[in-house]
């Protein structure tokens, strides 16, 4: 960082002074800004003034509410975002239609400290575009006193047992992927009839009156709220209703789930894309990355960073599932459009059914 | 009506700023989505035009027609509901004494200037299972049970309080269309009715018909244009809604709104969503169309 | 002492009463619970576990909260205006005149109240894309997308709005008011402008309305520097409501209270006299 930072000062101290003719030279260093996307609470309270305090980097930072609304506005040009965050199927979605800087590893050294595990997943072997942020599973969250016994498998929500009205699902392909893992399949499958056997599962447990709704992301709440007993939703967000509520728990569904990882990009036409560089690299120093993670109480990918945290934390399988979990669990993958019209196609006929 | 050419310069005046703007940016943007829906898919980004009807033809599946029709029929219901309500507020606000007019209106409209999603999230809070409502029913439930208790008659009311499903279902998504575009029909309603002619109501109850009577007959019709186009505000846009059925339908609440926007977001399939967004256009204009038509067909009638 | 109750007095027959009770309940009662819920410890609006204040604090020092404030209020403004104007004189330029393509732009004026928000957002985002609208441009210019797209949304019920407050006048009264000599322009202003007053101002309570509660089209037309108030609260709400929006809104319910009081207390006089 220091290097950077002195050159911060010199910079400053140029322009302090009027030198006009530098100015050149320091557009050629990027003026001092950032424009950043994220998700809301997905970051540290005081991250972004941390990186400022050291960098001497303003940073705007924006939200938005899903990887699919990121992509549907990046997918005309970059309105001037130089650092995204996505989740990792729309990172291959993205490097496939060729929206993503090339990573420069010279650029970013702490990506050494991503463990081996998540530095090469199929969807960008080698990190060559996206820098892994956190990951998160899929899990059954329920209420412990409404649940005679506890859920160990997606036969908990789509069995016959299920309980009747008590049970919400996401809105998104991602049910489709669950069913798929229910029945013994990959989630990956380009099997049309695997697909085809998932969604007529899911319209029989529809038909059953088992969902009470579809949710939009909003599980963890309906859970909290009483709403429903049994939720399907990221393993993050029902660690922090379990915070709220002592009732609440999650599992893990035996027969293997979604592994979502979100990722850091730099998104092509990013107007400062050496600062974007320093925020990747910055985000995952250790000290860094595993505050943010103490903070939002997502599992981060960062070996040095993991190093850090609190021994209850660090080996606590309901916050770092085990090794064995993990490899049960798949990773969705983008298999051109074909095969994701066969997914949207089956949930919009689960939906309408 | 006169003709253009007598004053082309006012008539200009009047006509080319919302035509120009119109056309700028509103129709040449909507031209390339008009172009997707004849295109195809080269890749996550790429659309290419090939005036393929393939789009429209997915887009008329009995899976999309049904859509329309649960849309249509969510969207009738909630217009009715609207108007119904709507209608005295409009009333009683015209005929308010004049001091109170503009507070009454402003009271109407206040509490749309706070955001929608915001709204409707402490409404999901009222109504949800645990919420506000259930806890007061729950109050009175207990409140008849410890009364008919001592009389022997407890076990009427059932052993435990069953909280009511006010959410997640249809009924609900229409209560939220309600509260989304009521203001589209009380403005429009308190426009047209504000220059009512109050004599032609006092002679209707002078020649002896009654307050009900000249209601339906003076008041409704006179207000017609007023409802025309307050039923035009609210059940149009009620079509393409989705984030209302997003938050407070059930299972079954998936609206052609939904799958819309699903093509141009998630699916990422926007061939298929501007298809879907052309029908709708398509089948409005010629709903529209029609009105006209008959229309023009009843005032050569009357002449 | 209590007149009885004329013809006309709907306000104060019981049953308007009562249904006017009704409405302003299921109007107010969601609006009462978040302002309760900006006051509460807990992070989310389910469980009231406590009062609190600090949440008013943490949404005044969110300066990116505030700025996509101020940026909403100037575009609602801007467009408001703008689409008063556009769409009162369509409107009138449409009930006063015949001329050839009538229907066509009498159709293609209601598509945009037509057309699903998400397809016209997409289309701005192609559109602006596609010709190389300019980004970056300095505040408020840099709001310039933006607000166009929301004129475009706007006009369109205004114009429907006037138009059928049009409906019914009495053009015997434009006429009679140029035969005494008055120009175009003084009978426009002395004689059409006052009776179209009422539908100017519910399109314009309309077109107000739909420019600060518009997320969708906002949110493809918009940059990194132009959020609005919408937009952000769209991103923070999918997560889960935190009282913090609670209380930015709240802030927002008081300054809308307040800025109508004063418009009230302004339009007094002038009242007196028309």
């Amino acid at each position: 960082m220091r290097p950077l930072r002195r050159r911060t000062m010199l910079a400053g101290t140029f322009a302090a002074a009027g030198v006009l003719p530098l100015s050149r030279l320091a557009h050629a260093q990027e003026e001092k800004r950032l424009n950043v996307y994220n998700w809301d609470t997905y970051i540290g309270s005081n991250t972004i003034a941390e990186f400022t305090d050291a960098t001497g980097i303003e940073v705007r930072y924006d939200l938005y509410a899903s990887s699919d609304e990121l992509f549907g506005k990046l997918r005309e040009g970059n309105p001037g975002y130089d650092v995204i965050f996505s989740s990792s199927n729309y990172v291959e979605r993205m490097i496939a239609a060729d929206m993503l800087v090339q990573l420069d590893h010279a650029q970013i050294p702490n990506l050494k400290n991503i463990a081996p595990a998540f530095a090469n997943q199929s969807y960008d072997p080698g990190l060559k575009y996206g820098a892994p942020y956190t990951y998160s599973l899929l899990v059954i969250g329920y209420r412990k006193s409404a649940v005679t016994t506890a859920p160990v498998s997606w036969d908990a929500v789509f069995g016959e047992g299920a309980p009747q009205g008590r049970v919400s699902l996401p809105n998104d392909t991602d049910i489709v992927r669950c069913a798929l893992k229910y029945l013994g399949k990959s989630l990956n499958t380009e099997d049309p009839a695997d697909i085809k056997a998932a969604e007529e599962l899911l319209i029989a447990v529809k038909k059953r009156g088992t969902v009470k709704i579809f949710a939009p992301d909003t599980g963890q709440d309906l859970l909290l709220s009483g709403e429903v007993d049994l939720a399907v939703d990221w393993m993050g967000d029902m660690r922090q209703v379990m915070a709220e509520d002592d009732d609440l728990a999650f599992a893990v569904p035996k027969e293997g789930t979604v592994l979502g990882i979100d990722c850091m990009c730099i998104p092509k036409g990013a107007p400062h894309p050496g600062n974007a560089h320093a925020f990747i690299n910055f985000i995952l120093t250790p000290e860094v990355h595993a505050a943010i993670a103490e903070e939002i109480q997502y599992a981060i990918p960062n070996a040095a960073a993991v190093e850090l945290l609190p021994e209850e934390e660090r080996t606590d399988p309901q916050v770092y599932p085990p090794q064995d979990v993990l490899a049960q669990s798949e990773v969705p993958a983008y298999k051109g459009e074909a095969v994701e019209k066969l997914f949207e196609d089956a949930l919009t006929r689960i939906l309408a059914a | 009506m006169e003709n253009w050419r007598q004053q082309p310069w006012v008539f200009l005046t009047f006509i080319a700023p919302g035509a120009l703007w119109l056309l700028l940016f509103f129709l040449i943007p909507l031209g390339w989505i008009w172009l997707f829906a004849v295109g195809e898919r080269q890749g996550p980004v790429d659309i290419v035009v090939t005036w393929t009807m393939s789009n429209y033809a997915e887009a008329l599946q009995p899976i999309y027609l049904q859509l329309f029709f649960k849309t249509l029929w969510i969207a009738i219901l909630s217009t009715v509901v609207c108007l119904v309500v709507a209608f005295p507020v409009a009333l009683s606000i015209c005929f308010a004494p004049e001091r109170y007019k503009n507070i009454l209106l402003l009271l109407v409209i206040l509490p749309f200037w706070t955001n929608m999603l915001i709204r409707t999230y402490a409404m999901i809070a009222m109504l949800r299972q645990n919420g506000f409502l259930n806890d007061g029913i729950r109050g009175v439930w207990t409140a008849i049970k410890f009364l008919l208790t001592p009389v022997g008659l407890g076990g009427l009311m059932g052993d435990q309080f069953q909280p009511l499903n006010l959410l997640y279902n249809n009924a609900a998504v229409i209560l939220g269309t309600v509260y989304v575009y009521l203001p589209f029909m009380v403005l429009p309603l308190y426009a047209n009715l504000e220059k009512l002619d109050r004599s032609l109501i006092e002679a209707s109850l002078d020649l002896g018909a009654s307050q009900v009577r000249t209601f339906f007959e003076v008041i409704v019709k006179l207000a017609k244009p007023g409802i025309i186009s307050g039923v035009i505000l609210v059940f149009i846009p009620a079509l393409g809604t989705f984030l209302i059925s997003d938050l407070l339908g059930g299972p079954d609440s998936q609206l052609i709104g939904n799958v819309i926007e699903r093509q141009f977001r998630a699916a990422n399939n926007l061939p298929l969503g501007a298809a879907l967004s052309f029908m709708l256009l398509y089948l409005t204009f010629i709903a529209l169309a029609l009105r006209a038509w008959f229309a023009a067909r009843g005032e050569r009638s009357d002449a | 002492m209590r007149r009885p109750i004329g013809p006309l007095e709907f306000t104060r027959r019981t049953w308007v009463r009562l249904w006017l009770l009704v409405v302003f309940v299921f109007l107010y009662a969601p609006i009462v619970v978040l302002v309760a819920f900006s006051f509460n410890q807990s992070r989310r609006n389910i469980v009231w576990t406590g009062f609190t204040t600090d949440w008013y604090g943490r949404a005044l020092n969110n300066a990116s909260l505030i700025e996509a404030f101020v940026n909403s209020i100037v575009i609602a403004l801007i467009s408001t205006v703008f689409s008063v104007i556009i769409g009162g004189l369509l409107a009138l330029g449409l009930y006063r005149f015949r001329f050839p393509g009538k229907p066509v732009l009498d159709g293609a004026s209601a598509l945009p109240i037509v057309i699903p928000e998400i397809c016209m957002g997409v289309a701005l985002l192609v559109f602006y894309a596609r010709v190389g609208w300019p980004t970056g441009l300095p505040w408020p210019l840099n709001l310039s997308s933006v607000i166009i797209g929301h004129i475009v949304f706007s006009f369109p019920f205004v114009a429907v709005v006037v138009r059928a407050r049009m409906e019914g006048f009495d053009r015997s009264l434009e006429e009679a008011s140029k035969d005494l000599g008055a120009s175009e322009w003084q009978t426009f202003w002395n004689v059409t402008l006052p009776y179209m007053k009422t539908g100017l101002i519910a399109g314009a309570l309309l077109a107000m309305t739909l420019s600060l509660d518009d997320f969708v089209i906002t949110f493809f037309t918009s940059g990194p520097d132009t959020i609005t108030f919408p937009v952000k609260i769209y991103s923070m709400v999918r997560q889960s409501v935190t009282p913090e929006v609670n209380a930015a809104s709240t802030i927002l319910i008081l300054f809308t209270v307040a800025l109508t009081i004063i418009a009230l207390r302004l339009q007094k006089p002038s009242e007196g006299i028309g």
